[in-house]
């Protein structure tokens, strides 16, 4: 095969941007900013090509070399609808992050290099087809979260930091156990996660317990109730564009594993334990509502719907293991399309609290009032990322959610039934929120009158906005590839 | 050519370890300091080298009284160099004390003791490399004749004396029953359970002094921090690879059908792991913290051990973790060397020289097991034997440590990132820098590697 290695050069572009910033060393935070956009708009555009080429239901675009022959391990690369679907998420979002932090004036440098090696782990675990491969991402996106929580956070980030590196360390070492068992078990051994994904090797209690190593791995990333406790703190003491990431591709690292992972390679202990999993994402979705709904910093609050969101993920995907086969691609189509919606929509609230604590330095909605009025622009956009947050037909989360719930509905109406209470407390918290701090009359003397958007933010809003709208109208456009991967999946 | 000469040339890396050490003491005698380094230096780097071209290659010398597989090989190639750096590290901080030449010399003994536990086909080995090795350090931590580096030497040197004693008493049990020394003939040993299980507990006694193993490390933080920051570092690295491969040579003979020794090394390993990394929580000293961490981390070597029998992998996850273990131990230690040995010492390094806090995140982050470094590449090898042998419970209490452990590092890691400079300046010597360097490059490359290596 003479064709370019699409996968490898958009994958360590970003890795070549950050180690260009280490041994230059620029002074200020012009040739960074550069430095930075550029490599992460070129890792996009390899992304978008990618796409082109053509996304098939199995995985494709294979590159593949030697790397530890002797324990079955090897680079290998590839993408198929479902993992498309997060490099294509992962490489947005990093890229209109990445125009968004050119604010950030402390070390500049450093926060770039740590923002592009983020950027290259963060790909390079949704295109990983080799289970060391992936736990090296995974494991490096730990190390570089850490560093920018710490380094550029807010008042309590050191605490926050170390909590979030040792709290999710526990979940991905016991991921590490579970990638072994497979390994070990797997005849001859191998880390080909193709290999793995075709005869999942595992069987009796060995595929139990692995399967609840992952099930907790993943559930400590996703989170899902009662493995939360990091993110909120994460979240409130983290810099916007961490909050971003975070819940944007973050979380989807948890996602991304239970689809591939707990459901591709322990099929049959996923589908024994499936009302569990069901059970505690269905909590989650109301307890992350709930809880959600009793804060008043908003972007503890807009991390708390995370974990909701992330519940009806979590709830599709594990329909999915019991369903006929028309439910469980109905329900894995939507966890899917969930996974680029959630990325979007919560990565642009989170910049957008940036933007809104830049200019009031305050969080708090009740001291935040009449927003609309003095940021007509900003408001505009935040009102409409929390209409999509909630669900708004038209609007990202819609066609998810519709098709998790139309799923969900052929096993178990009762369950779809509250689940749906979940969507109904998101929407009477953002109306709440969106009442007390953007409507009435704004008081002055926590709101200067400084400008609107201006044309950095300009440029990170709008694409994330028209990319909301576009996947709410025509969600055919990710549907397409996803839906002939489901299709294979789920036979 | 006659049996005899044979077996000279098969344990020439040994032979040639032993003249160095000689001729650095030689040139401690014409009072050149420079010359014994030197001598060590090129010494080792030719017995590395030797070794080098040896792997792959598998025999046994003297009547299988000393054998060369590849575990004494790696262990040649890996002293070696952990000998040269530990050298390079005396020089920036002895230079021009009195005896300094003393000091190659000794390191050059004490690796030898630790070369000739690795290859150990005989019992008499065992004893003479573990009495090898402390006797040599016990002078080394000596050293610098302040009250501290006394009592320290003192404390390594009773404690060395007291379990040399114990394991030579126990081992002659072994003798007496299998009637010889031969480690191979140990195994026919079936029906003596009780007295094969006491000369296993002291021999576990006589090696886990000198690899700084629950319970018998009470030495080791003591010793540590009197000692100069080098051979610290030296200590830290050299006696323990020595006792964990002599350790391994023996459990491949001994009979595991009446006695479940692997589980005493199982249970020894996670005290030895949980107790080091709680402890080292508290720590202020930066040397007390980095001799705790050791007395985890060889908790760690003990799941390769375990597995030795059952999976293939035991051996290769051995060297790897032991080649990467000396590499950023002795990485720690150098920079501990530079900056000084409080834990306030480490703040705001990253601002006045970012690629010293740089390298210190590695090592530490690398002893933590985060990939792609050479940590992680060992710790995950020795997972995997582990697994593969069915200690599943190890493996969990190895990975649960690992989390502990980070949060031990990030003691360190934190401060040098995110708070003010410390206000003590300190000098930079080229020679530590050699030293940190290399132990940067190979941290990374081994990670990354691997497949070389295995």
């Amino acid at each position: 095969m003479n064709e370019i290695p699409l996968l490898t050069l958009s994958l360590f572009i970003p890795l070549l941007g950050s180690i260009l910033l280490l041994f230059l060393k620029p002074q200020g935070h012009r040739i960074p900013n550069l430095i930075a956009v550029t490599a992460a708009a070129l890792s996009a555009a390899g992304v978008i090509l990618m796409g082109l080429r053509g996304i098939t239901a199995d995985f494709s675009q294979i590159e593949e070399v030697e790397w530890i022959p002797s324990l079955g391990a090897a680079y290998r690369l590839g993408v198929d609808g479902i993992s498309y679907t997060a490099v294509l998420l992962t490489a947005l979002l990093f890229l209109f992050t990445g125009i968004f932090s050119t604010r950030i004036r402390k070390k500049s440098s450093a926060f770039m290099a740590l923002f592009l090696m983020l950027e290259t782990a963060c790909l390079g675990v949704f295109m990983s087809l080799d289970l060391l491969l992936f736990y090296v991402f995974f494991e490096v996106t730990l190390v570089g979260m850490y560093f920018i929580i710490a380094g550029w956070g807010h008042e309590n980030r050191k605490k926050a930091a170390i909590m979030f590196f040792i709290y999710t360390l526990i979940g991905s070492l016991l991921l590490l156990l579970g990638l072994l068992s497979l390994y070990l078990h797997s005849d001859p051994h191998t880390f080909d996660m193709r290999e793995l994904v075709a005869n999942p090797p595992l069987s009796g209690m060995a595929a139990l317990l692995t399967f609840w190593a992952l099930f907790l791995a993943f559930a400590i990333k996703t989170p899902l109730f009662p493995f939360h406790s990091w993110l909120p703190m994460a979240h409130t003491e983290a810099p916007a564009e961490g909050s971003a990431i975070l819940a944007g591709i973050l979380l989807k690292l948890g996602a991304y594993g239970f689809i591939r992972f707990a459901f591709q390679m322990t099929p049959e202990a996923f589908a024994a334990n499936a009302w569990i999993v069901i059970v505690v994402a269905v909590v989650s979705v109301i307890y992350g509502a709930l809880v959600a709904m009793a804060q008043t910093d908003i972007k503890r609050m807009v991390a708390y719907t995370s974990i909701n969101h992330m519940g009806y993920l979590v709830f599709g995907v594990a329909i999915a293991t019991l369903g006929t086969t028309t439910a469980a691609e109905r329900a894995l189509d939507g966890a899917t399309l969930q996974m680029f919606s959630h990325g979007i929509v919560t990565g642009l609230l989170f910049l957008l609290i940036g933007s809104i604590q830049e200019r009031t330095t305050t969080r708090e909605m009740p001291a935040l009032k009449g927003l609309l009025k003095v940021y007509p622009l900003l408001s505009g956009f935040f009102i409409l990322a929390a209409f999509a947050s909630l669900g708004l037909p038209g609007l990202a989360h819609f066609p998810a959610e519709f098709q998790i719930f139309l799923g969900g509905y052929e096993i178990s109406p009762i369950t779809v039934a509250i689940v749906l209470l979940g969507l109904v407390l998101t929407s009477a918290l953002y109306l709440r929120a969106i009442q007390r701090s953007f409507m009435g009359a704004e008081d002055r003397t926590v709101l200067e009158k400084m400008k609107d958007l201006d044309s950095r933010e300009l440029w990170t809003f709008i694409p994330l906005v028209i990319l909301i709208i576009l996947i709410g109208i025509f969600p055919d456009i990710l549907l397409n590839f996803i839906h002939e991967t489901t299709k294979l999946i789920t036979v | 050519m006659s049996q005899m000469s044979k077996d000279l040339i098969s344990i020439l890396p040994q032979i040639i370890i032993l003249v160095t050490a000689i001729v650095a003491l030689i040139f401690e005698m014409l009072r050149k300091p420079l010359g014994s380094l030197f001598g060590l230096i090129t010494g080792l780097l030719a017995a590395g080298v030797l070794a080098i071209t040896r792997l792959g290659t598998s025999e046994t010398a003297f009547h299988e009284t000393f054998r060369l597989d590849s575990l004494s090989h790696w262990a040649v190639i890996i002293l070696a160099g952990s000998g040269i750096l530990s050298a390079l590290l005396c020089r920036a901080e002895l230079k021009g004390s009195q005896r300094e030449g003393t000091l190659y010399s000794l390191m050059g003994f004490s690796t030898l003791g630790a070369a000739l536990l690795a290859g150990s086909g005989d019992l008499m080995f065992l004893v003479l490399g573990v009495l090898m090795n402390s006797l040599s350090g016990f002078a080394m931590a000596a050293f610098p004749k302040t009250d501290k580096a006394t009592e320290g030497a003192i404390k390594y040197f009773i404690y060395g004396s007291v379990t040399g004693a114990v394991m030579l008493f126990g081992l002659t049990y072994w003798a007496g029953i299998s009637g010889g020394t031969l480690i191979s003939m140990i195994s026919g040993n079936m029906n003596q359970p009780y007295v094969m299980l006491f000369g296993f507990a002291s021999l576990i006694c006589g090696l886990g002094y000198a690899a700084s193993l629950f319970p018998f490390h009470f030495w080791t933080p003591d010793t540590f921090q009197g000692a100069p920051v080098s051979i610290a570092a030296f200590l830290s690295v050299t006696p323990k690879i020595g006792a964990f491969f002599a350790l391994a040579q023996v459990m491949k003979y001994l009979p595991q059908k009446t006695v479940d020794y692997n589980l005493i090394l199982a249970i020894l390993a996670v005290l030895s792991m949980t107790y080091g990394n709680v402890v080292a929580l508290w720590q202020k000293n930066l040397i007390r913290l980095l001799s705790y961490s050791t007395i985890a981390q060889a908790g760690f070597f003990l799941l390769g051990i375990v597995a030795i029998n059952q999976s293939e992998l035991a051996i290769s996850s051995l060297v790897i973790f032991s080649l990467a273990y000396a590499a950023m131990n002795i990485g720690a230690f150098a920079i501990v060397q530079q900056v000084g040995k409080k834990l306030t010492r480490m703040e705001g390094l990253a601002r006045r020289n970012l690629f010293l806090a740089a390298a210190m995140t590695i090592f530490l982050l690398s002893l933590v097991g985060i990939p792609p470094l050479a940590g992680f590449a060992g710790k995950f090898l020795l997972f995997t034997a582990a697994l593969d042998s069915g200690y599943v419970g190890l493996a969990v209490a190895a990975i649960l440590n690992s989390v502990l452990s980070l949060a031990v590092y990030l003691r360190i890691i934190s401060p040098m990132f995110f708070r003010e400079e410390h206000p003590i300046e300190f000098g930079l010597s080229p020679w530590t820098r050699t030293v940190y360097i290399s132990c940067f490059v190979v941290t990374i490359v081994a990670g990354i590697t691997v497949q070389w290596l295995l």
